[in-house]
């Protein structure tokens, strides 16, 4: 498999929270699950790998080019997601989509077709109309409309109701079978049991396991224990 | 950057920001400090900038396929893209008060300043410092413009008032000359504001393109 992305020893320091030294790799073909609890570091390790945030030290590679240096080719070859940020909540989705694609040159209309009769979205409303979770759909049609060959996404299920979840799992493994590595962050275990390949479990803005799904099973979990049980009782060992 | 400004234009302007250049036109008005309207501009693009803050516009634009760079740049056309407007408009009324109203008792009598090419210039002035004051002051943050907006309030109001004075002061009476007259001061004086504007757009672009980069967003 491929190493498509490669983040090594990324840090980031604010007053309250730091990320320490996280390194990872994300491959062609594999659905990789970020879990960690609220505030562990998940979204700021998105951030800083899309180029939002600023982080202090770090290498981010993306199809072996520095990030800093190739954003604009890199861009147009990965898709992402950061939540159900509400862009534009006066303007019609087509208007926004409109100019969106106008800035990639592998948009798939017929991509984006597919994903909007399955999305159930409609083109005419504006975002400001839409439920929280229709915003997370919006923002993941966006993300999934250009061949990008790295998703990158920030907590994609959460919001969505149990059937769009599914739906949308089921799109991740498609994709993971034409090859396109998904990175995803989350909090709900069942996610990652279902479709992830990998997992990376952050606690405190350390990177504790960076493995297949199936090493950490075994290194981590006790006898009949679930995934989500397995999580649990890790972040309570770390209280304690 | 075309792709980049046609999105400022669609998704991030306010109506405002097209609407206010028709103050463009206040240069026809004869005892009314005409430099004001340079303000009235930028006070419309400033509404852009509340917009393009409540819809999320910078961390969308973030997404898309472009350098963080391109964000600052893209900002800056569309502001400059206004203010030529601007300045093309408010040359008109200049323009027709120098040739044809060049001898209009209601013009010479007027107590203010004149349009001539003087006022084009002290017009270019502003408009730089608007790009300086307010447009780079806003790059410090991405978010907060109150305080570059207040800052740019005062020193466009104190630049209006040395405008309105100027020429009253008996040596530099020449600065309000009517039509052709003292044509190579008048000509100085708005290279002058050509060059003011040129060089504080471009080091506000600068320093604007370095903050922008260590903002997290």
């Amino acid at each position: 498999m491929k190493t498509l992305c490669n983040v090594n020893n990324l840090s980031k320091s604010y007053p309250s929270f730091s990320l320490s030294d996280i390194s990872f790799k994300l491959k062609t073909g594999t659905i990789t699950g970020f879990i960690g609890r609220n505030g562990a570091g998940k979204t700021t390790t998105i951030k800083s790998i899309l180029g939002l945030v600023h982080p202090d030290c770090g290498e981010i590679n993306y199809f072996d080019l520095p990030f800093s240096e190739n954003e604009r080719e890199i861009k147009q070859r990965i898709g992402f997601s950061t939540g159900t940020v509400n862009y534009y909540p006066k303007k019609k989705i087509k208007n926004i989509v409109a100019i969106t694609k106008t800035f990639y040159k592998n948009w798939d209309e017929s991509t984006y077709q597919k994903n909007l009769k399955l999305f159930s979205l409609d083109e005419n409303k504006m975002p400001c109309e839409l439920s929280e979770g229709m915003k997370v759909k919006f923002n993941l049609l966006l993300a999934l409309s250009h061949r990008a060959e790295i998703l990158i996404l920030d907590e994609p299920t959460s919001g969505l109701d149990p059937f769009s979840r599914d739906e949308l799992l089921e799109l991740f493994i498609e994709l993971k079978n034409r090859g396109v590595a998904v990175l995803f962050s989350t909090h709900i275990t069942s996610d990652i049991e279902k479709c992830a390949n990998d997992i990376m479990y952050i606690r405190k803005g350390k990177l504790i396991s960076d493995c297949t799904k199936d090493e950490f099973c075994e290194h981590y979990r006790k006898d009949g224990e679930t995934l989500e049980e397995t999580i649990l009782r890790m972040e309570k060992e770390e209280k304690v | 950057m075309r792709k980049l400004l046609k999105k400022e234009m669609k998704l991030a302007a306010s109506p405002l920001s097209y609407i206010f250049i028709m103050f463009g036109l206040m240069a026809f008005l004869p005892g009314y400090p005409i430099l004001v309207g340079s303000f009235f501009v930028c006070l419309g693009l400033f509404q852009s900038f509340q917009c393009a803050r409540e819809a999320n516009d910078i961390t969308y634009t973030a997404l898309l396929s472009v350098a963080k760079s391109d964000i600052v740049k893209a900002k800056y056309m569309f502001c400059i893209v206004i203010e030529f407007c601007y300045f093309v408009l408010t040359s008109i009324p200049v323009l027709i008060r120098m040739t044809l109203l060049s001898e209009n008792a209601v013009y010479r009598n007027n107590a203010l300043m004149n349009a001539n090419l003087v006022y084009l210039g002290f017009v270019l002035l502003i408009l730089g410092l608007f790009n300086l004051i307010f447009v780079g002051g806003f790059f410090k943050t991405a978010y907060k413009f109150a305080k570059p907006f207040i800052i740019f309030t005062v020193v466009v109001f104190l630049v209006v008032g040395i405008g309105e004075t100027l020429f009253h002061i008996p040596v530099l009476s020449a600065l309000n000359a009517f039509g052709f007259t003292h044509i190579v001061l008048q000509v100085i004086v708005f290279l002058t504001g050509v060059i003011l504007f040129s060089v504080l757009t471009a080091i506000s672009i600068r320093r604007s393109i370095k903050n922008f980069e260590k903002i997290d967003l």
